[in-house]
């Protein structure tokens, strides 16, 4: 039997709101182990922090605050990086003990859901770079897809950001995901046309399930609109 | 209680052993069942030393982490139950949660692997050790699988 996730496009939505929503999928998920769920979302322009917070001084925050953008906290993996508007976010909730059993595994198949994309649609090689710090999606040298996920029980939460046709501006303010010698790219900027996050989405829906070989159920609007207004109103 | 607990198992180990003939030495035969390895279905090991565990993750489990790149471990004094999280670790852009195999006081934390995190990874069962802990159920080891246990484990289809 396929595995099953629900997906559910939340549009654009602030970090925090987005959070809980994640946060009750988590524990749904550590409860009931069939509960996995994809959450795509656009955010409000937001740099968010891993694990290693003390790498950041609070001097070095004020300051990207004052830039117009929200900072926040996680705990997820990885280091620092954007997310706001024309960057497809997605959040897979996923009890891995449905899928494989490994955290390395997982993070391996997100950017292979990036890279299958990539070839799928546009016929482009995006690949990933093995070295340590360098997870992610690449392509012509640069980064179009960052990676940063927590695992509880192998229950995962937080995902993987695509830029679509992201303002790449934002990055220029942080070293992103602690890389000092590669730039930041756009499927846009790339393929030299504009490619916004509801052409992508489609894409991006394909070939996880494609990659996770599983069947995907999709919520419909006035669904998300309620557990939306439910979970984070 | 734990001295008549302790004594007990020697007396029994030592009768046991005299039978068998396989190990004469029964000063050595005890130091090897109190040293003992013991594993929980979330892939963590401890090694108990009369009422002190040592405590890592296994080398499945270092396997489908990948490389550490980062750690967090317990404050010494901090006191966990059974299967509660104790310390975090971050292999690449993931980070995942860490589950005490036996309740405990935190006694000691492997310092020079927040500098070498990933010795984890190459010595898993020794070097890669996350913490020491005195132990404040020492029966709750008996429900631990052994080495054999866990092996068998690893082979099905439940880990």
């Amino acid at each position: 039997m396929s595995k099953l996730v629900r997906v559910l496009n939340v549009g654009r939505l602030e970090y925090d709101k987005c959070l809980k929503i994640q946060q009750h999928f988590l524990a749904q998920n550590l409860s009931q182990p069939d509960s996995n769920t994809l959450i795509l979302v656009e955010h409000e322009p937001v740099y968010t922090i891993g694990l290693r917070k003390q790498t950041y001084p609070d001097e070095y925050l004020e300051k990207l605050k004052n830039l117009g953008a929200q900072v926040k906290k996680t705990d997820r993996g990885g280091l620092i990086t954007f997310h706001g508007p024309g960057q497809l976010v997605a959040y897979p909730l996923l009890n891995l003990k449905n899928f494989k059993p490994s955290l390395r595994w997982y993070v391996s198949r997100l950017e292979e859901t990036v890279i299958d994309l990539c070839q799928v649609n546009f016929d482009l090689k995006a690949y990933r770079m093995c070295s340590t710090g360098y997870t992610g999606v690449w392509c012509n040298d640069a980064k179009i897809a960052a990676i940063g996920i927590y695992a509880k029980r192998l229950v995962t939460y937080h995902g993987l950001s695509l830029n679509c046709d992201v303002d790449l501006k934002w990055f220029s303010n942080i070293v992103p995901c602690g890389i000092t010698d590669k730039s930041v790219s756009s499927l846009s900027k790339i393929m030299n046309k504009k490619l916004g996050i509801k052409q992508i989405e489609p894409m991006l829906l394909n070939s996880f399930s494609r990659v996770f070989d599983c069947d995907l159920e999709i919520e419909n609007e006035e669904q998300v609109q309620n557990l939306v207004n439910k979970l984070a109103g | 209680m734990s001295l008549i607990f302790r004594s007990n198992r020697l007396f029994t180990l030592g009768v046991q052993l005299a039978k068998s003939n396989l190990i004469p030495n029964k000063q050595f035969s005890i130091s090897h069942r109190l040293a003992q390895l013991k594993f929980t279905n979330q892939h963590e090991w401890v090694k108990v030393n009369g009422n002190i565990g040592t405590i890592g993750i296994t080398d499945y489990a270092q396997d489908k982490l990948g490389e550490v790149v980062y750690l967090e471990l317990p404050e010494v004094g901090a006191e966990f139950e059974q299967s509660s999280q104790f310390a975090t670790l971050e292999s690449v852009k993931a980070v995942s949660e860490c589950y005490i195999p036996v309740s405990g006081k935190v006694v000691e934390v492997n310092e020079p692997l927040k500098d070498n995190p990933s010795t984890v990874n190459s010595s898993p069962l020794e070097e890669g050790w996350l913490a020491k802990v005195e132990l404040t159920n020492p029966a709750e080891i008996d429900k631990l699988m052994d080495q054999n246990q866990y092996e068998e484990f690893l082979k099905s289809d439940d880990h």
